[in-house]
Order: C-alpha cells, then structure tokens, then sequence
C-alpha cells in the first residue's frame, strides 16, 4: 500500500493516530483550507474503507533552532465522521473563489461536507473519484493521478503551482545552465573562438594604459628611462595597440553574429517541434496558454542574455580581475584606498538607483495604460463614433495622460539629482585617489606614468561593477526564461501515439461511442455518459442547445482529446489504439472555428493532401460552391489569404474548408455547424454536395437548424451531456418529445416571418 | 447611463428599457430564506420552495451587497435582491453566510515579505477573512495582470492558485507593508 504521507505531511499521521485512525488504514488524504464556515483552518479529509474522517485545526510552524528546515504540527480543533454507507457520491461545485465538496445521499438529498479555496478544486476531484472507485468496487485510486511531487523535495514547500513541478527557490539555476550550455555545445569550435578573441581583446584593453600612460611617461619621456625619445615611434605603437583593438572587436561581433543566432534557432526549432507534438488540451488549458504567449519573449531574454549579457559578463568578469592584479603589482597602497572608495561609490549608486527607479516603474505603469488606452480607441472607432463618445474618450486619455505627465516630471528631476550625484561621488573617489596617490608621486614612491596609469584603470573599474551590480537579475530572468522554455520541448502530450498500435488497414467507418464522459474543467462535465452509434456509410444528424457537448463529440472522435470515461471505437478498434496518422487522416472535420494559413487560397484548399493537382482543387472548390466566389477575386487560386491576406466573409472561410475536407477525402465526415455562417442561398447548394460527398461515407452532421439534417439516417437529440432521444425524423416527430418540440420552435419561427413577408 | 440617453433621443411612442423589461426585484416581504440540514441557503419565495440557492453579486467589487442575483442550481434566476440591508438581520446574516462562501476574499492587512523569484513572486502575508487574522504564504505570477489597482487606492490580487485577496485601502496600510507592495502595483 501506497504510504499515507504521499498525500499529507508526516507529522498528520500523529494527528490521526490521536483520533484513533492508524495511518495504514488510510486509503487517501486531501489537505484543504477551510473549516466548515470559511474560516481559515487546515483540514485533512481522509478516505477509509468504510468513512470518510474530516479532521480541522491548525498546523502551528516553527523553524527548529539551526535547522533549515521548517518543523510543522497539527492542532487539532475538531473531526467529522461520515459513513460511506449514508453517501451514493461526492460531487464538486466550483463557487467564485471556492469550491465545495458536497456528499449526495441515496435519497438524493445534498449537503455540504468540505468548503475550500479554489486551489484545492483538483484535490477535492480526486477524493470524489476515490470515493467512486472504492464504491464500484475498484481499487480506490485507479486513474487517480497521485502526484508525489507536489512538494518540493528539496526545501518541502509545496509547489507554488500545481500542476507544475518547478520550485523557484530550489530551481536548480546550474542544472539549467548546463543544459542551456549544452545548446553550444554543436558549436563548439565557433564558441571557443568567441571567448579566445574575447579575451585577447580584453587583455589589450588593460595592456593599453600600460604602453600609454606608464611607458610613455616613464620611460620615453622621462630622461634615462629605457626608450626616451622615441616619443615618435612610441605614439605610432599607441596608435597600433588601439588598431588591434578595434580590429578584435570586429572580429568579436563577427564571431559571435556567426554563433549565437544559430544557438537560438535550435532552441526556436525545439520549442516549434514540441509544439507541434502536444495535444489540444494544452493549448486550451489556460495555465499552458499564457506559457505559450511567453515562449517568443523567453527565447528572446536567452537570446539577448547570450549576445549582450553573456560576452560581457566575461569581458567585464576579466577586465575586473585584471585589473586590480595589475594595480596590486604596481602599488599595494594606493591599491587598498581604490578599494576603500569603490564599494562606497557602488552603495552610493544602489542607494540613489533604487530612489530613481520608483519613479521610472510609476512611469512606466502609467504609459503601458496609455499605450493600451491608445490601441482600445483605435481598435473600437466605429463604436466610439456610433455611441459619440469622441469626448469622454478624449477625456478618459488625458486622465491618465495628465498623471503620466506628473510622474514624468518626478521621475527626470530624479534623473537630473540622482545622477550628478553619482558622477559627483564617483569623482570624490576619483579625489581621493589623486590625492593619496599625488602625495605619494611627490614623495617618489610611485612613477608619475603609474600614477596616470592607475587613473585610468579606476576609470576602467567603474564599468563592470556597475555590470555586476545588476546582471544577476538578467542572469535570473534569461534561467526563468530558460525554464519555462524546457519545460515546453519536455512537457508530455495527453494524446500519444499507441505503444501497440491496432494492425489496421483502411477504414470503414462504424462508429461506435459507449458511455462517453468528458471535462474540459474540473467540476464541470461536458458529457455525461454519452451513447451514439453510426454504421458505416450512414448519416447521423446531432441536434441539441448550444453547450450540450455537440462539438466534443467531434473533437473526440478524432481523438483531439480522450474521454475521461467511457470508450470510443471505430470499426470496433478503440480510437485510442488506432496509429494517430491513419485515425486523423480517416476523419474529416468542417468545424465551427476555421482557419485559413498564410498561403494562397489553392494551398489551404490542398492542405490535407499538398500533392493534388490544379483540377482536383478546382473540382473541391466546386463541390463546396467555393469556385464563383474565388473567381470573382482578382487573383483567383492564388488570393493570398490568413494573417495579412484577402479579408474573406465567414460563410467564404467556411466554404474553403468544406473544399479542404472534401479533397482530404476521408472516410468519417464530420459537420460541426458546417453551414451555420452561410446564407439560405448558398447553403441549399452547399447541402447538395455535402449529400453527394457523404454517400456511402460515415457522416455525422451537427447543426442548429434542423432543415440542415433532413437527409440524415438517423438524428440523436442531446441535451446535457447525454443522448436524450434517437430515431429517425419520423420517428420522432410522433413521438413528440424533445425534438419534436424543437422543430416545431423552429417552424413556427418561420411561420412567422411568412406572415411577415405577406 | 442608458436609460437617460434613450429617453432624451426617442420620441414618445417607444418605451423606456425600465418599463419595458422587469428586473425582477425580490419581494422582501414574500421571501423566507433559511438554511438547510445539509448546509445550503433555502428560499420560500411567492408559495414556492427553493432547496438550493446561489446568491451572485453584479458588482462583487463596488457594490458587493446590491444587485445580488438569487438563482437555483441550474442557473435559472429567481430574483434580485436589490439591497442586502433592506431584509431583517437574521436573514440579512443568512444571505452573508453564504456570499461569503462564494466570494472568499480575504483582506490584506499586512505584507511582511516579498521574494521576487525566477517569475514568481511570493508573499507571505497577514490576512483575514472570517475569523481571525492569520499568516500566508502565497505566489503570484505575472504581477502585471494578477494585482490589479481598482483605484488610487484600492488592490486586488489573484495567486497562482486562484485565491483572491484584497486591499481595500493602501493608505491604511503600514508604510513599511506598503513600500514592499509598491514595486508591484500596476
């Protein structure tokens, strides 16, 4: 048996052990946040074989004297017993920032067990499955994910989202390193020519002073040094230095332009691919959707922390170094005051950095509101002018306008005082330098051309501590990047290709769908154990209200998601072990919500299958009465449409679609409201090829209006989840149940406007 | 807003939105709530009984006590309460109970730190719903869309875990709480 302290705290097994619960008696625990009337509290809810004990209190903390790790227990305030026997299942509510657990008895009465914040929503999920596992007789925590690493293992914080396995304060920053390193290691040879001219560069940057200050004054200008005289040929070596150094330079930015770009596309091309490769539900789930959004801008932070960031990091690391070795070697003394003064000058500009960034943060926030404002009333014009609203608009602008102007005025008078003052305080160090070191030149404990020469290297020290002082926050913001970008290439797709794929060739299109549950959310079903069968070559007609689950259906026939429940079989093989290529390319689906790539409109039509020929496009085009209306576009087939292109009407888009399907060719053909955005016009010669097309094809068709269906075999009525009524029109117009009051709202809808247009 | 603009620009033959559309203001007078066995708000309403009753705010955040929405459990709507204070307290008290379920949002009372974190930024905060004051931790991502300035002075912020807390004043706050907040205030 699994041990109890998976799902709770160690120190819970003591507090139940107090309640006369032995932890191995415990099936499964949830930990949720809420006494019974919404005050805080913690309470564990555990699950036994025959009751369900809900026990609250307080987990009092205390950090253990020199220990790291934050010792916890539990007092215990109260505990519930509930019988399993008095329950026939537990369901959850999703209120606004809470969710309720709710026990359902057999009588059908409801009460109220747990209350929680809405984080535990997926927990509370889970103790309902168990409890409804354990009550059919399975083993209690079957397709129950049981996640063991919801606390770190590391520091034993739990996870600040769930669901993700990331712990900020552990991130291993090195491991990440590493791994983002090992993006350089293809390229090798071109990174380690990169760091070789690196430093090369760096150290004529700091030999520079040397040849043009110390050399030159004290030995070629001084009499009796070793070259004095040779001012001449000393300027033309001053000059040849500073050549070669802006000749490593170039050379630099030429290695590194060659490098880095190709590092970023490799990271670009693994995020594209693993994109490519993950289910659906990733990209609707909301936690993933705003990864996504993030994606191009994190792998534009590593791109400029490796172009910008990293290269000076070194540069700057090593300049440093040097530096300060070569000070040290030319005089100890004045060494040690250069490194009294710097730290001084580094806290003096931290200090007035941060009493000007509050300023430049206000500003910031209130233009991102302007810009925003901006792009709103532009976008909305046609409104603003219906509701002529020209004025408050304006006003609503110069409100904000009014107060950015304020902070702006704030902020550059910080700017103007803030940094003066620390190129003020930077030359007081400056000062006091020149000083000690004057005095020390007079006595003759140091060379004029190294004192000059130590000027200039404070002047050479003043940049990469003010580089140091923040690249660990780009350095942290380009790992954060970096994490969030391995987690997308590594992240898992819910629908994966069959281990043991089916040995299938070909498709004939039985469809078969047997106690169907599915949920986009947590708590909230979509279907609710639906049955539906399709013989092959038969056309079934779906109706039902909007948000009665007609389109999952669809997207899970073509497996864009699996049931949670309940299976799906075609041609008597689950969809699930169908290989994906031959399960999506037997499926056509003309859906709601199209969408039309960046291509000519001949290219989107051959999408499916790139290989057509001109005449099989033109005979699709056709069919889904897509041809007239193509023609009539100046450049015919090769209208560029999507992002950019040829604004085209929905009821067009839609056409294109059907004409994309039709030249798929595929077995099972699904219409998701295919003709809902056309006019009565177009759709009757549309419904005349689609009836043509689904001869002797598996066809599911899911409309609004039932004219669309009367060609249908058969017609399923759902309604909440569930197939509420089959048969045939006839069948269940005398029938007279649900549908039959549906076609005579419609119906009657249209007697209407007879009378209307009479 | 509406309702002004229409009655100065159509002419007397079309009807105001007020006469033509009834909000369905519940009366008070009529209405029993009470709760039930199992824990759920129960309304006997005009000789009928509603065994579970979801109260909605229209404006959880400027008027959380006006325009609350009385509904069944399938969504239907029943009636609007126009304004919480005009029940009796015990049923007045009733009603609350169950807001407060729904929209738990506890009020911040003080910040004592913030970690800005690879992405994350972690408060450990006091804060009191019902009940008594206590500390939390919580995370929050994406600051920018999660706190959220109501106005000058009043914050909301949502945790990556969805919880809500709220900040009714900033100026109420201590200016040490206040000064560690400032940095994420959008």
């Amino acid at each position: 048996m699994a041990r109890f302290t998976r799902y709770c705290p160690e120190y819970m097994e003591d507090a139940f052990l107090a309640q006369g619960v032995g932890a191995d008696g415990i099936l499964f625990a949830i930990h949720t946040d809420m006494d019974e009337d919404g005050a805080r509290a913690d309470t564990y809810t555990a699950l036994t074989r025959d009751a369900l004990l809900v026990l609250t209190g307080e987990e009092a903390v205390a950090r253990m004297d020199g220990a790291r790790r934050i010792v916890a227990r539990f007092n215990a305030r109260s505990m519930r017993t509930v019988p399993l026997e008095d329950i026939r299942e537990l369901t959850n509510d999703r209120l606004v920032a809470t969710g309720q657990l709710c026990a359902v008895g057999h009588d059908g009465s409801v009460r109220s067990l747990l209350l929680y914040s809405v984080g535990f929503l997926g927990d509370a999920e889970k103790l309902a499955q168990a409890v409804k596992n354990l009550k059919a007789g399975l083993p209690p925590l079957q397709d129950v994910s049981v996640d063991t690493d919801r606390f770190c293992p590391k520091c034993g914080q739990r996870y600040p989202e769930s669901g993700r396995v990331h712990c900020p304060k552990c991130a291993d920053q090195r491991s990440i390193t590493l791994r983002l390193m090992g993006f350089f290691k293809l390229y090798q040879r071109r990174v380690l020519t990169v760091l070789a001219v690196m430093i090369l560069g760096s150290a004529v940057s700091i030999a520079a002073p040397q040849i043009g200050s110390r050399m030159l004054f004290d030995e070629v200008l001084t009499p009796g040094g070793s070259y004095f005289g040779m001012a001449l040929a000393f300027v033309a070596l001053i000059f040849l230095v500073r050549a070669v150094n802006t000749g490593l330079n170039m050379l630099y930015g030429y290695a590194l332009a060659r490098t880095v770009p190709w590092i970023v596309y490799d990271l670009k091309m693994r995020i594209f691919e693993a994109m490519q490769r993950l289910s659906v539900g990733f990209y609707t789930s909301k936690r993933t959707g705003a990864l996504m959004n993030r994606v191009n801008r994190d792998a534009n932070n590593i791109y400029w922390f490796f172009v910008d960031g990293f290269p000076y990091l070194i540069v700057n690391g090593l300049t440093f170094i040097g530096v300060l070795t070569l000070m040290c070697v030319m005089s100890v003394k004045l060494s040690i005051v250069v490194m009294i003064v710097l730290p001084m000058s580094v806290v003096f500009f931290r200090i007035l950095w941060g009493f000007f960034k509050r300023f430049h943060h206000k500003n910031f926030v209130y233009g991102a509101q302007l810009n925003s404002m901006l792009s709103d009333s532009i976008n909305g014009q046609r409104v603003i002018k219906a509701f002529a609203r020209e004025d408050a608009e304006a006003q609503r602008f110069a409100r904000v306008g009014g107060k950015q102007a304020g902070v702006d005025v704030k902020m550059n008078n910080a700017a103007f005082t803030a940094f003066p003052l620390i190129y003020l305080f930077m030359f007081m160090g400056q000062i006091v330098v020149t000083m000690v070191g004057g005095v020390m030149v007079v006595n003759g404990e140091l060379t004029l051309g190294s004192f000059l020469t130590f000027i200039a290297y404070l002047q050479m020290l003043y940049g990469p501590l003010e580089f140091m002082s923040w690249v660990s926050n780009w350095w942290a913001r380009c790992v954060d990047s970096a994490q969030r970008v391995f987690e997308i290439i590594d992240a898992k797709s819910d629908i994966t290709e069959p281990e043991r794929p089916a040995a299938v060739s070909g498709m004939r299109g039985d469809i078969i769908v047997r106690g169907a549950r599915f949920e986009y959310d947590p708590a909230t079903p979509v279907l609710k154990g639906l049955d539906i069968t399709v013989e092959s070559g038969k056309m079934l007609g779906i109706v039902g209200k909007t948000g009665a689950g007609k389109s999952t259906l669809a997207n899970l026939i073509a497996r864009l998601y699996d049931v949670s429940e309940g299976e799906i079989t075609i041609d008597g093989v689950n969809v699930k072990d169908w290989p994906l290529a031959s399960l999506r390319g037997g499926i056509g689906i003309v859906s709601q919500d199209i969408y039309l790539f960046i291509g000519s409109i001949a290219d989107n039509i051959r999408y499916a299958n790139p290989g057509a020929g001109m005449e099989d496009v033109i005979r699709a085009a056709k069919a889904a009465a897509a041809h007239e209306f193509i023609m009539k576009l100046p450049d015919g087939y090769e209208t560029r449409v999507g992002a950019g292109g040829q604004d085209l009407s929905g009821g067009e888009k839609q056409r294109l679609s059907i004409a994309r399907t039709i030249l798929q060719n595929p077995r099972i053909l699904i219409l998701d409201e295919a003709t809902a955005a056309m006019d009565t016009e177009t759709e009757a010669a549309i419904q005349a090829s689609l009836a043509a097309l689904s001869k002797n094809r598996t066809t599911i068709a899911i409309a609004h209006r039932l004219s669309t269906l009367r060609d249908a075999d058969s017609l399923a009525v759902i309604e909440d989840g569930k197939v509420i009524e089959t048969g045939t029109h006839r069948e269940l117009m005398t029938k007279m149940g649900a549908y039959f009051k549906l076609y005579k709202l419609q119906m009657e809808g249209l007697k209407v406007i007879n009378m209307d247009a009479e | 807003m509406y309702a002004t603009k229409s009655a100065e620009t159509t002419d007397a033959a079309a009807p105001l939105l007020s006469d033509a559309i009834d909000l369905g203001y519940l009366d008070t007078a009529q209405a029993k709530f009470s709760m039930t066995p199992g824990g759920f708000l129960e309304l006997d309403y005009k000789g009928v009984n509603y065994p579970r009753v979801a109260v909605r705010r229209s404006l959880p955040l400027a008027m959380p006590n006006e325009y609350l929405s009385l509904a069944d459990p399938e969504g239907k709507e029943i009636a609007i309460l126009r304004d919480l204070t005009s029940l009796d307290p015990g049923q007045r008290g009733l009603v609350e109970a169950e807001l407060n379920r729904r929209y738990y949002c506890p009020n911040i009372i003080e910040v004592k730190s913030v970690k800005d974190q690879l992405g994350y930024v972690y408060f450990e905060l006091t804060a009191q719903g019902s009940g008594p004051p206590s500390s939390r931790m919580c995370a929050v991502k994406d600051v920018n869309k999660n706190i959220r300035m109501l106005s000058d002075d009043d914050v909301i912020m949502f945790d990556v875990d969805g919880n809500r807390y709220r900040i009714p004043s900033l100026k109420a706050l201590s200016a040490k709480s206040r000064k560690r907040l400032e940095p994420y205030l959008f």
